[in-house]
């Protein structure tokens, strides 16, 4: 199987589209001689030209309702918000418009438009450039939410999220572009609302999404080593959620941690423990341990934010105090 | 409300662990994080760090094993009240200690059973449990409010009901599973340990890995029979038994061998200044070793006397801790139940335990003829670190000598 970094997974999930599907194009700032300001669409400029790879202005605001508008037209754009934390831009219209024109046009209109964005701390961006609001979206009805965690996954779930005929916000970890993994030779589209048991145990099931999926994979391996068993889960699409993964896992551990990097005050983590509490109550021998960031902006300097945000340690913490060991 | 310090299970299949030392007072603030006390379990020593900031308002196991999940202090505001413990706390402080039998004490195991531990219940009675533990009860029939939790918070979790299950007669004594009729055939009957079955696992498993060697010498108990006949007739009341005069003589022997009456350590061998003679007894709950203090100083009534009290103190399950302790010496005596001979495992610290048989007539040679005398054949099992072949040879010849001829001994 042919490795790709997770950077060249979203290229290459855009580009094989692109090739085989006239309807898709792509929208961005500095998307097009630049490659965007992660280097995810360098040299498709080249390959695909102005009109496929389209460099927009400074709002984001316009080229989200762009995009929108060519989604009811029939064509299947990506448009790529350069930081999460400018989808507060953007919101209007993929919050007001793309979630609602479905149900409002009583079906007539389909809005097939991915909305790829990237965020996270771990490179000292600061509070404005770093933020984790994917459950701002998972909030809204109308909307589908991926956070994808590995090349594999990102390619695969990019490809189902473009021939989605709903609006998709794709969220994408800024530090985990370089990291690389195995891929299958051709494109498997990965269904949305499936998620991904990345290791099985016996003793907590860790919920984790995005960089935390990483890190929670370090904190299962240190625990094993003190006889806990972990089962390592990615939900991988946020909305729908895979819910009878996730209960059926518990059902089976019995405990739960669920691990993100955005606060945990309202997060993602606070809805999959109240599906957790309520589908699987007579199940949990603990009470389910939520790991995020501290309720607080992103410090720029590099040991405030390693403070902040949570790592392998604080999930083995969790793991810890739910096993009460 | 006052914040319970409970405590803390360290690691997987731990059931207790012994407080060593408080690092704080009474009174004194303590912050989260901060050392609190120090924790001796099976396998290390720790120290537990405080759950949560405020005052040390009590401390309510000053130092002894507790089970896990039990209160041991609590923390909280300044003059804030603290609840009133269940009652009987398995190891209040005012309590006559039921500690972790200390490896300087000669007692092969506690004097008393622990009483099984309150149920942890909030303020308002209710009892703290787990969702899964809460169905697993209900569907096995099980009261939760029977079980000790050991989760976070003295919580009651999967494995208490798991282990309630395992033992359905949690708290009762093991020898009470005997009266309930015949097990039916094909099953295992699980008898589940008291503290005394563990310290006693324990304390022998210990004790296998010392090197010793074994002695063995036989005895013509005519006169001692004769001696314990005459006492009495003198002073029927007392019973003299031939316990009795084996507990004297193998204290004049020990005085007279010091290099037996021994204990090892890294630094030194200990040699003790008197006799405390321990006699191994079959109590209900186990075996215990009670021990008689300088029998080399008593008379035979005045041992008599201190050893019927003890033993009958040991039946009823009543003995006390230094009952137990500061043994030098251990008689373990089979001879009630025809054992010819046999050898004993040794009860560290001491070096020596004297094993013996019963007391039958053989056929033996005196003076050139066969005759028939009431022997009785004794195994000394010595620590070897300690003591070596001939001394412990010595003293086992003195310990002989002075049954064939009591008088020697005093």
């Amino acid at each position: 199987m042919p490795e790709l970094s997770y950077r060249e997974a979203v290229r290459d999930a855009l580009s094989t589209a692109m090739r085989q599907d006239e309807d898709v194009f792509i929208m961005g700032e500095d998307i097009a001689e630049m490659g965007g300001s992660m280097g995810v669409t360098h040299g498709m400029l080249e390959e695909f030209g102005k009109e496929r790879v389209r460099n927009t202005p400074i709002s984001e605001m316009a080229l989200a309702g762009a995009a929108i508008g060519a989604a009811m037209q029939g064509m299947r754009p990506v448009a790529e918000i350069m930081y999460e934390d400018f989808m507060t831009l953007a919101a209007e219209q993929v919050v007001n418009q793309a979630a609602k024109i479905r149900y409002m046009s009583g079906g007539q209109l389909a809005v097939p438009v991915v909305f790829r964005t990237q965020g996270g701390a771990g490179w000292s961006p600061g509070a404005q450039h770093a933020q984790q609001l994917e459950a701002w979206f998972v909030h809204v009805p109308g909307l589908k939410v991926v956070f994808a965690s590995t090349p594999e996954d990102v390619r695969g779930l990019l490809w189902s999220a473009i021939y989605d005929d709903n609006p998709v916000v794709f969220f994408e970890h800024r530090t985990l572009y370089p990291i690389k993994g195995e891929v299958p030779q051709e494109i498997e589209p990965i269904p949305l609302g499936r998620a991904r048991v990345h290791r099985e145990g016996e003793d907590v099931t860790v919920i984790a999404t995005g960089r935390l999926v990483h890190e929670s994979l370090k904190a299962a391996d240190e625990a094993e080593r003190d006889g806990i068993s972990v089962e390592v889960v990615d939900p991988r699409t946020l909305q729908p959620l895979d819910e009878e993964t996730l209960v059926s896992s518990v059902k089976k551990t019995n405990r739960a941690v669920v691990a993100h990097e955005a606060v945990t005050r309202m997060g993602f983590g606070a809805e999959v423990a109240s599906v957790l509490q309520y589908q699987a109550f007579d199940w949990l021998d603990a009470p389910i341990e939520r790991v995020g960031a501290k309720f607080a902006p992103l410090p720029f300097a590099p040991v405030m934010e390693a403070f902040v945000v949570p790592h392998a340690e604080d999930v083995l913490a969790a793991i810890r105090r739910t096993v009460g060991k | 409300m006052a914040t319970e310090v409970i405590l803390p299970r360290l690691g997987q299949g731990m059931e207790s662990g012994t407080i060593v030392r408080w690092l704080k007072a009474e009174g004194e603030p303590v912050e989260k994080g901060e050392p609190l006390f120090e924790l001796d379990t099976d396998k290390v020593t720790q120290e537990v760090e405080a759950e949560t900031a405020g005052v040390l308002l009590k401390i309510a196991v000053a130092e002894g094993e507790v089970p896990v999940g039990q209160t041991v202090a609590f923390i909280g505001a300044e003059g804030e009240d603290v609840p009133d413990l269940p009652s009987p706390a398995p190891a209040a402080p005012a309590a006559p200690a039921a500690p972790a039998p200390d490896p300087a004490s000669n007692s092969l195991l506690q004097a008393e059973e622990e009483p099984t531990p309150a149920p942890e219940a909030s303020g308002n009675g209710r009892v703290k449990a787990s969702p899964l533990a809460r169905r697993l009860a209900r569907e096995r029939g099980i009261d939760l409010a029977t079980l000790r939790g050991t989760g976070p918070e003295g919580r009651i979790v999967a494995e208490d009901v798991e282990r309630a299950e395992a033992a359905p007669a949690a708290g009762a004594p093991a020898s009470n599973r005997l009266l309930q009729g015949p097990v039916p055939a094909g099953e295992i009957e699980r008898v589940p340990l008291s503290n005394v079955r563990k310290t006693i696992a324990r304390r022998l498993t210990e004790a296998w890995r010392i090197p010793v060697f074994q002695l063995q010498a036989s005895a013509d108990m005519t006169r001692v029979n004769e001696l314990v006949a005459r006492l009495r007739e003198r002073d029927p009341d007392v019973r003299v038994t031939v316990t009795d005069v084996l507990t004297k003589v193998c204290a004049q022997a020990l005085m007279r061998h010091r290099e037996v009456n021994a204990e090892f350590t890294e630094e030194a061998i200990l040699l003790h200044p008197s006799a405390n003679v321990g006699l191994a007894v079959a109590a209900p709950q186990g075996l215990v070793v009670p021990v008689i203090r300088s029998a080399e100083r008593l008379s035979l009534t005045e041992i008599a006397g201190v050893r019927a009290e003890l033993v009958g103190r040991a039946r009823e399950n009543k003995l006390r801790a230094d009952d137990l302790e500061g043994g030098t010496c251990t008689i373990s005596n089979l001879g009630m139940f025809a054992v010819e001979r046999f050898t004993a495992v040794l009860n560290p610290p001491q070096a020596a335990i004297v094993a013996v048989g019963a007391t039958e007539d053989r056929v033996v040679p005196v003076r050139g003829e066969t005759a028939v005398r009431p022997m009785v054949t004794l195994t000394g099992t010595f620590d070897h670190r300690a003591v070596d072949g001939a001394p412990a040879a010595a003293f086992l010849q003195t310990l002989t000598e002075s049954l064939e001829d009591p008088g020697l001994a005093l």
